[in-house]
């Protein structure tokens, strides 16, 4: 009798055999009075009537009846749930926090990991990539690009010399295109005189049509375009056309400046493309060999050639037929050719990077490198609150579904079935579930702009796209329906295993107490929810510990107060020593301005995950070539850096206005670097090199160990060099300025912008922040983590709680009787407060005694996230449970006292 | 009601019902099987009839139908009705009484 899918078969066949059935009764009545089978079986076949008829007037009354059936169920079950209104809404609000929650993390994980690039067949991309077994290989000489650690050792990059694109272009069977791309990094873009920064990227002349994208207006970029000599033309994303330009067609043959170079728009891209790299987007695309022009540095034409130089990124598109693994064995050969030739020396020969590749179908993964673990990681917390909530609201309809024994009793003798009965109770379960599940939409809309606002540490670098659309209302639809069986079917079989007769007999005074089971479906549910909340608590405890941690670390100079903005006059076309005369003017103009307690600038800022690493010759440690010998952590630094920032000097002088151009190259090193390199002595006077054979820096001074790229590294050696002094081959071109203000550092953002811009119009004010903002800014994850685990530790805690709370309760209520005449014969108060305590306290006992195992069991997955305290930590675990034991006794102290509190005579009487 | 009434007498199949109804009204009630079966149907949907696979004496798989404790009670409730409407009509078409 259920309407289930597969049972319509069955069902189909049934009546089959039933007819078949009767038309042999039939036709064997026939036979028996004399008539041959034959025509026994014709005659009763026609007095039968049409077959196919009956079968459709059958088949119409199975739908009308299970379509009635489900009616019906709704209608009870909205009676049900309308008479316990207070259960029902917070039945309804917790499932829809839960499954809110659970949506939203799924959406920006599907939005980073798992959703495919808006291209034509997605699947048959690839991305090349390189792997070394131990560490970086040394025939990489310059790299531009990340260095990935692989888990089991070694290093991957996708980052290939440009030769080494040309070399595959030509030589592959695997491949109906390859090409090319590389983050040309924010620049400097102005149109129709409007200024502002965004995104580049150099593309190859066959990157889109690679890819099969088609332009939304105009044309895209094309192999003939890479030419050099050809016009500039660039392409630009959709979004950017319609918030620049309104969408105008017209935008079309319009110029527009990048770092001043004027580029016109040929084109642009598709509405829903956003470049190959989730999270970066890209506003304007322009072709590869531009990259010439915009590089002043020497190594400018050099990086075409020089096969030790790996920057460029490559893409293929598999032909159709031919596997991502023949692909790999086809290029592998002729690049391991390649890069032995390319290595000078044995050393150099040992850990050869090797060919691999990845399937590209979405995209490039460096977010999803960034992200996924502690995307991962919040998923779990999240699964479990959910887990809670259900536990919660299924411990809840179990005590319910014991007070209505009799009415169900009553339907079971009436002839319903217990199917018939459990499907009921289910089908009010997803009534909560259900609409819990589109409320949790709405949570999940709020929830998904906030996470990857918390990921992107509130700045606008990231570009996810993340919104609801039709993969995530299946995936809470999904949610909503599991949910609702989960926390239903245990509570409908128990509420449907009823003795018909004692139920039907059954008054609260005979109600079977679970005296001899001690360990009933209820505790099970609290022991777990008290688990899962433990788990939560510890976990935001121990993130909330990383928090401080990380924000009591020394950082070595004083970030309070410090105004610091970026300035790249290269955008406005100033070179050279122009650039320099420029930097030193502005840097004595900004030390004046009111409310300037003092003014300097830096190539870099300080901790702000910011890497500057270079080769050292220090005469007397023998060099190495390529990566293995000394190497120092670098920061050019202006007039008054140690000063402004308030960093001591421990020993000599500073870098001061004397360190020009022209000057003997002077250095400040820090005392890591003093005990590294020079142990035991004072390093004042001596002498080293950077990135070459001579030693033509002097140390003036050494700097106290500060922070330099981040809270959590250990301090490496760090060598400030004189900004104006250019000791490396390529002057910096931007300038980071750190002001020490008096008041408010955002009081004078005004202030410098004018500044700047009367003494040179034409640079843009960037990346204006204050010190605190920088260094907060690298803590982004250990941040959300803490804030986002407290939060759902109390929610876990409230729920459990209440949980707790509403299990006693019920159990008091139900006992009353048991209770009334236990201090009818003597029992004083206490006891009876002894007696549910008891309960509470073995309750809290198991879970607690769970949750610890459990922790103990995960604690190496969270370790990674941790700073400055063990995922073990016995204090943390100590606190945690007192406060977690403490508040489950004061959950159950309620009914405890109630409990005490009966009158004996009017429980006795207490049906 | 009429299919009910039969099943009184203990589980049958449909073919038997049938015969069951046309026999015991001495063959003026010959019920088709294109609305015997759609009726029974309706009646197990409804919960007032439940039904087993047994072998019936053709030695074959036949669907055996039987009352359930809704059904004896829908069947009272019918009978009754019943009752209430023969003596309404019989009243109605009542020869005048000689006063």
């Amino acid at each position: 009798m259920d309407w289930h899918f597969w049972q319509w078969r069955q069902r189909d066949s049934d009546l089959n055999d039933e007819i078949a059935h009767d038309l042999a009764a039939e036709a064997e009545e026939r036979v028996r009075s004399g008539i041959s089978r034959e025509e026994a079986e014709l005659a009763s076949r026609r007095d039968f009537g049409n077959v196919s008829l009956l079968k459709e007037d059958v088949r119409e009354i199975w739908i009308w009846a299970s379509l009635e059936r489900l009616s019906q169920d709704v209608r009870y079950g909205w009676r049900t749930l309308r008479s316990n209104l207070l259960f029902t809404s917070m039945a309804i609000v917790s499932l829809a926090l839960g499954i809110g929650a659970n949506t939203a993390i799924y959406g920006v994980m599907d939005a980073i990991m798992l959703r495919a690039l808006p291209v034509k067949n997605p699947g048959e991309l690839v991305i090349l990539n390189w792997r070394t077994k131990n560490r970086e290989p040394d025939v990489v000489r310059d790299h531009n690009g990340p260095n990935y650690a692989v888990p089991g050792g070694g290093v991957e990059s996708p980052d290939f010399p440009w030769q080494v694109y040309e070399l595959f272009r030509n030589h592959n069977n695997s491949f109906s295109t390859l090409f090319a791309y590389k983050d040309a990094g924010r620049l400097n873009l102005i149109v129709n005189g409007q200024a502002e920064v965004g995104s580049v990227e150099f593309v190859s002349g066959n990157f889109f049509s690679g890819l099969g994208i088609n332009p939304a207006a105009g044309r895209l970029l094309a192999d003939s375009d890479n030419v050099a000599g050809s016009s500039q033309v660039a392409v630009i994303n959709f979004d950017y056309w319609r918030q620049r330009f309104n969408a105008d067609p017209s935008a079309i043959g319009q110029t527009i400046k990048l770092d001043n170079i004027p580029f016109t728009i040929a084109g642009v891209t598709a509405p829903e493309f956003h470049g190959v790299s989730a999270g970066s987007a890209p506003l304007v695309y322009i072709p590869m060999s531009n990259r010439l022009a915009l590089f002043n540095r020497s190594e400018g034409k050099a990086m075409f050639i020089d096969p030790h130089n790996y920057w460029v990124d490559i893409m293929g598109r598999l032909r159709p037929g031919v596997t991502l693994a023949r692909a790999e064995t086809e290029l592998s050969g002729p690049f391991h050719v390649y890069v032995l030739a390319s290595a000078a020396n044995d050393k150099e020969r040992t850990d050869l990077p090797a060919l691999w590749m990845q399937e590209g179908g979405s995209g490039v993964d460096s977010v999803r490198r960034l992200l996924s673990k502690p995307l991962l990681v919040l998923m779990t917390m999240v699964a479990l609150i959910l887990a809670i909530a259900c536990a919660n609201i299924a411990n809840l309809l179990l005590s319910r579904s014991v007070a209505r024994r009799r009415e169900i009793a009553v339907r079971l003798s009436l002839g319903a079935s217990r199917l018939r009965v459990l499907r009921q109770l289910l089908t009010e379960s997803l009534m909560l579930s259900l609409p819990g599940g589109i409320l949790g939409l709405g949570v999940a809309a709020v929830g998904i702009h906030s996470l990857i606002w918390l990921l992107s540490g509130g700045e606008d670098r990231m570009s996810l796209r993340a919104g609801i659309d039709w993969r995530i209302l299946v995936f809470t639809l999904c949610i909503a329906l599991a949910a609702g069986i989960v926390f239903g079917i245990a509570p409908a079989i128990q509420a449907t295993r009823v003795d018909i007769t004692p139920a039907l007999k059954e008054t609260r005074a005979s109600s079977p107490r679970r005296r001899g089971r001690f360990i009933g479906l209820s505790q099970l549910l609290v022991v777990a929810q008290i688990t899962l909340s433990l788990l939560l608590v510890l976990g935001a405890a121990l993130f909330v510990r990383t928090l401080a941690n990380l924000h009591s670390v020394e950082v070595g100079f004083n970030p309070e107060h410090l105004l610091t903005f970026s300035l790249d006059a290269r955008q406005a076309g100033y070179k050279d020593a122009q650039l320099q005369t420029l930097y030193a003017r502005l840097d004595e103009q900004f030390r004046a301005l009111p409310g300037v307690r003092a003014a300097t600038l830096s190539d870099m800022p300080l901790v702000a995950n910011w890497n500057s690493r270079v080769g050292l010759y220090v005469p007397g440690i023998p060099k190495h070539e390529g990566r293995g010998g000394p190497r120092t952590s670098l920061v050019m630094v202006g007039p008054m850096f140690f000063e402004t920032m308030q960093l001591p000097i421990a020993l000599g002088r500073s870098i001061n206005t004397h360190d020009v151009d022209g000057a003997p190259l002077a250095a400040v090193v820090n005392q890591a670097f003093a005990k590294k390199y020079f142990p035991n002595q004072s390093p004042i006077g001596r002498q080293f090199g950077i990135n070459s054979n001579v030693a033509n820096i002097t140390i003036v001074g050494v700097a106290k160990d500060a922070r330099y790229s981040s809270l959590k590294d250990e301090v490496p050696p760090v060598t400030y060099l004189a900004y104006f002094q250019n000791a490396l081959k390529g002057q910096p071109g931007s300038a980071i300025f750190e002001l020490r203000t008096a008041a408010d550092p955002f009081t004078l953002a005004q202030t410098v912008r004018k500044a700047v811009h009367a003494a040179a119009p034409r640079v843009p004010v960037t990346d204006i922040r204050t010190q605190t903002q920088i260094i907060d800014s690298t803590i982004t994850q250990e941040r959300t983590f803490a804030d986002l685990c407290t939060a759902f530790a109390v929610l876990a805690l409230v729920i459990a709680g209440v949980g707790l709370y509403g299990t006693m309760a019920y159990a008091v209520s139900r006992r009353t009787n048991e209770i009334g005449i236990r201090m009818a014969l003597g029992a004083e108060r206490y006891r009876i407060v002894a007696m549910v305590l008891r309960e509470v306290i073995a309750l809290a006992v198991a879970g607690l005694a769970v949750g610890l195992i459990t922790a103990w069991g995960t604690q190496s997955a969270i370790k990674s996230f941790l700073f400055g305290v063990k995922a073990a930590d016995p204090l943390t675990v100590l606190w945690v449970s007192g406060i977690l034991f403490a508040a489950l006794i004061l959950a159950g102290s309620a009914p405890a006292r109630r409990a005490s509190r009966i009158e004996p005579l009017s429980a006795l009487r207490h049906e | 009601m009429l299919i009910l009434r039969t099943l009184q007498w203990g589980p049958q199949h449909g073919h038997g019902i049938g015969i069951a109804i046309r026999q015991s009204s001495a063959e003026l009630l010959q019920i088709e099987r294109g609305s015997l079966y759609p009726a029974l149907h309706r009646l197990e949907a409804r919960g007032l009839i439940s039904s087993e696979w047994k072998s019936s004496d053709l030695n074959r798989r036949a669907k055996y139908y039987k009352l359930t404790a809704a059904g004896k009670q829908q069947l009272v409730a019918e009978q009754s009705k019943w009752k209430l409407m023969v003596k309404a009509i019989a009243r109605v078409m009542r020869p005048a009484k000689a006063d």
